[in-house]
Order: C-alpha cells, then sequence, then structure tokens
C-alpha cells in the first residue's frame, strides 16, 4: 500500500516534470490518455501512430494493445477504461447496429456518430479502408472474364469461403443474391480462407481488402458497384477525456493515411516482420508528422 | 416454444437444425471427427502400450507422453500441421492434432493395464504352455480391459472437446455454432452449442464409464471359485 502510494507520487512528480518540459503551448492533463487496439497487427499499427504524435506533443500515453475482439473492448470503452481506439466506420456501426443498411462511406460514417454511446465520438475518418471485399484468383478471373460482383452472375458453381460469420452477414450469400442475382455455395473456411482459395477449396473469398495477401499472391478484388459491403474507413474513437488539442493531432494523422499507405504498413509488418512501433515510426516521419 | 425469447426464436428459425451448417449435420461431424480420431489413436497406443507393459521395455515412453500431453498446445498443433500439411489435408490436420492429445491416456491405460497383472497369473499361463500371443490376446488383453477402457473415458473427453477448434480451419463440428455466434453475437447459438457439447461429453464419459464397469464385473471370479 505504501509503496504504491510512493511510486503514485513518484508518477505524478514524473508527469508534472514531464509537461513542464515541454515546449508546446497546450497544458496536457496529467492522466495518461489509454490508447487501445484491436489483437490484429494492422490496427495496433495505427494505434501505435497515434501515441506517437500525443507523446511527441507531450502527453503522456498508456498503450492497452491487442484487447481482442469488440465483445471484450467495446464495454472497456464505454466504461471510460480506454480513451482512444482505432476501429473501422462499417464494422462498428455493423456491432451497433446489426441491421444498418447504409454502405457509402459518408452515410456509414454519418450513421455511426449517431449510433455511438454517450461519452463516446468518432473522430474524421481516414480515407484508408480495410473493409470485406470478394476476391478471387488471377486464373479464375481471367477465364470468367471477371472484374466486377455483377459479372459472378453467369459463373456456375461459384463457392464462397470466409469466416463462419459470413453466412449471415447481409453482405453474405443472401445479399450477393437480392444485390447482384449471385448464387454462391458457402464454405466456412475460417482462418484458412486465403489458403482455401489458393488451393482451390473455394473459388471466391472473402479477405480484408488491406490484406497484404491481396498483393502477394496476385488475388484478384472484385469491384462492387452496386454497394454490397459497407465502407469501413479508419476512424479513431475517442472518449470524452481526450481534449480538443489532442483531437487535432490525431485528425492530421487519418488525414495522412490513404488506402495504400494502409496496405503498405500492413505488408511491411508481414514481409519485414517489423515491430507496430518502428513500422508507425518510420511512416509518421516519411509524412512529415514526427521528426 | 417459439416465443421463448432470443433462445426460442433461434431454436425455431430456418436452418437451425438442417442444412450443411445446421445442428444436427454439426452433431454428426462432431461425433465422427471425435469417433475417428479415436480409432487411429488407438490403433498406435493400445499395440504400443501393451507392448511396453508386456516387455518392461521403454516404459520411459509413458512417463513421458503423459507429461508431453499437458504441455502441447492444441491449437498451434493444429494450426502448424494445416501449415505443414497444406489446407487441402486439414481434415487429416485435424484427425492427427486430436489422435496426438488421444495418445497418452490410451498407452497409460494399456500399459498400466497389463502391469498391474500379478505376476502369478502370467506365469500360470506360461506353465500350461500358452505362446506369447496367446498370453497376450487370452490373458493380458482381457485383465488390462478395465484400465484400457479407463483411458478410451480420458482420451474421450479430451478428444470430444477440442473438436470444437475444427471450425477455426474450415471443418464442422458442433464449435462452428460457438465461433459463429460469438461473432454474430447470437448468444442463443452459443448456448445451445455448448450445451449439445456437454451433454454429449458427459453421456459418452457415462457410457464408456458403464462398459468399464461391465468389463471389471467379468473379471470378478464367479461364486465359490474367490480365493480362500
Amino acid at each position: 500500500m505504501k509503496l504504491t502510494r510512493i511510486t503514485a507520487i513518484a508518477l505524478s512528480i514524473g508527469a508534472v516534470l514531464g509537461v513542464a518540459g515541454c515546449a508546446t503551448a497546450s497544458a496536457p492533463s496529467t492522466e495518461p490518455i489509454v490508447i487501445g487496439s484491436q489483437a490484429y497487427y494492422s490496427n495496433e499499427i495505427i494505434a501505435e501512430t497515434y501515441a506517437q504524435v500525443l507523446e511527441d506533443a507531450g502527453y503522456t500515453v498508456d498503450r492497452q494493445f491487442s484487447l481482442g475482439q469488440r465483445d471484450v473492448y467495446v464495454p472497456a470503452l464505454e466504461a471510460g477504461e480506454i480513451d482512444l481506439f482505432p476501429e473501422y466506420t462499417g464494422n462498428l456501426l455493423q456491432f451497433f447496429v446489426p441491421e444498418a443498411t447504409q454502405t457509402a462511406a459518408d452515410d456509414v460514417y454519418a450513421a455511426l456518430a449517431k449510433s455511438l454511446p454517450a461519452g463516446l465520438t468518432a473522430l474524421a475518418m481516414s480515407p484508408a479502408t480495410d473493409q470485406d471485399s470478394y476476391n478471387v484468383t488471377k486464373e479464375f478471373a481471367s477465364k470468367n472474364k471477371l472484374e466486377s460482383i455483377a459479372d459472378l452472375a453467369k459463373v456456375d458453381g461459384l463457392i464462397l469461403g470466409g469466416a463462419p460469420e459470413l453466412a449471415e452477414r447481409p453482405y453474405g450469400p443472401t445479399g450477393l443474391l437480392e444485390k447482384y442475382g449471385v448464387t454462391v455455395s458457402f464454405q466456412a473456411t475460417g482462418d484458412t480462407t486465403v489458403d482455401s482459395l489458393v488451393a482451390g477449396i473455394v473459388n471466391m473469398a472473402n479477405v480484408y481488402s488491406a490484406d497484404p495477401r491481396i498483393q502477394q499472391l496476385g488475388l484478384v478484388t472484385l469491384s462492387d458497384p452496386k454497394g454490397l459491403f459497407l465502407a469501413s474507413n479508419v476512424v479513431p474513437i475517442a472518449s470524452d477525456k481526450v481534449p480538443a488539442d489532442a483531437r487535432k493531432l490525431i485528425d492530421a494523422v487519418s488525414a495522412a493515411m490513404s488506402a495504400q499507405d494502409l496496405v503498405a504498413l500492413n505488408v511491411r509488418s508481414v514481409d519485414e516482420k517489423l515491430s507496430a512501433a518502428v513500422i508507425a515510426r518510420e511512416w509518421l516521419v516519411s509524412k512529415g508528422l514526427l521528426k | 416454444m417459439c416465443d421463448f425469447g432470443e433462445l426460442g426464436t433461434w431454436l425455431c428459425a430456418e436452418g437451425t437444425w438442417t442444412g450443411q451448417y445446421g445442428l444436427g449435420n454439426l452433431l454428426v461431424e462432431h461425433l465422427l471427427l471425435t469417433v475417428v480420431a479415436l480409432i487411429v489413436a488407438a490403433l498406435i497406443a493400445i499395440p504400443l502400450g501393451m507392448f511396453i507393459g508386456h516387455t518392461g521395455r521403454g516404459s520411459f515412453v509413458v512417463i513421458g507422453l503423459g507429461s508431453l500431453s499437458r504441455a502441447i498446445p492444441t491449437m498451434g498443433l493444429l494450426f502448424a500441421l494445416v501449415l505443414l500439411l497444406g489446407v487441402q489435408f486439414r481434415e487429416l490436420s485435424v484427425v492427427l492434432a486430436l489422435a496426438l492429445i488421444a495418445l497418452p491416456p490410451l498407452i497409460a491405460g494399456a500399459y498400466s493395464g497389463v502391469t498391474t497383472i500379478a505376476p502369478g497369473i502370467r506365469d500360470s499361463a506360461t506353465a500350461q504352455g500358452m505362446t506369447t500371443w496367446q498370453l497376450v490376446r487370452h490373458v493380458e488383453l482381457p485383465l488390462a480391459s478395465p484400465s484400457l477402457i479407463g483411458g478410451f473415458r480420458i482420451a474421450f473427453i479430451q478428444v470430444v472437446s477440442t473438436v470444437v477448434l475444427a471450425p477455426l480451419v474450415g471443418l464442422g463440428g458442433l464449435g462452428f455454432g460457438i465461433i459463429q455466434g460469438l461473432a454474430l453475437r447470437n448468444f442463443a447459438q452459443v448456448t445451445v452449442s455448448a450445451v449439445i457439447i456437454i451433454v454429449i461429453t458427459i453421456a459418452g464419459e457415462q457410457l464408456i464409464g458403464l462398459g468399464q464397469r461391465r468389463a471389471e464385473a467379468r473379471l470378478v471370479a464367479p461364486k465359490g471359485l474367490e480365493k480362500p
């Protein structure tokens, strides 16, 4: 008990000194900003960019990364245990409003802003997206002359692979039939979806659009002209504890990150096995957000 | 029953019981994977365990395997096997991973069943002129059977509750309802799937336990022939 108190005092002295030594005009609060991330390497890199930008401005940051899935961390966000979290507009909207019908990026963002619980705000969304997409192999695409999901209507014997929950998602087999007249049978391929596509167990697969393997394996992502998928842009979710100045810094990071940037960051993680901190730092420097 | 809240709605929904991912088919797949894995494991474990028990050679294998089985993370093993063999052979990967966790209790059951046979029984069998094969087949195997079945009992519980991982690599089984249900926040589906897994685990364990008691009862000497 005594020890904890001493540690607490030491920490607050450290924090005060840190603030005093900082040259920025704003006076960041001494309480650390708790930044969370999903247990997903790409999400952790984005969270790390937020953390480094805030630290550079003199804020104290507490990294609580790899917090699993939404069922785990959303309650923590609502309870105010986490202050900042990189999220995805479409997937988060679907979490709060499972029956949401919006698919266009701006509509999804607006709907999400309205459905967030009290105390949480969606900061400006980034042009970077990481969303569901249907992919086929290059051979399959050229053999059947496929460019968009609509082209699938003339192909027989389609087997769609994806996570088990895809069977029930609005953009799953039901949505394919209703929006595009495409009939598929479904195979729950779980974590082996991309491998199953390459091995020919399925001939189309649901892969996140920022997955480096799309580039590496030369998969063809089918375009979605009728908006079957919800747009899912990267969006920081902030609690009321995140001050306005900090929000501006995060907004700058969001604005600087393009969809290609996000894929490139993921490629570095998968190919070069670099840590999230290193990848985030080098990207921030390349964008002039850090020196 | 369909009015019974979230649970009733799901139980009455189309596709809950029938189809490729209906509970009926998932249950069959779950049991099939369990049984196949147990058979594969038994084909290796019973001869090996009895050989070690009979000859007394390599008993360190039993002890080693026993402790190893607690150290192997099944999920890691499963993914490693899928990566190694390729996704085309995911059925084989799942069966191998499950068989590997079933091996130690089966070997231990066969081994201890044979080693606990009183030396006098073996000696008298040999004195009657039994060959080694006859000794194994007609004396050791029947006398070891309760312990052997006990090994099955443990192996079954471990395997039937680990098959839940199969949907992670794209196969079926009742774990599907848990993994899909969690992602969809369909807790009725998660609960029902989990309860079915619990029920078949307990039912199977009880059934094998019954077999074990039967085997023990057969070994009790008939009335009038007990030891004085």
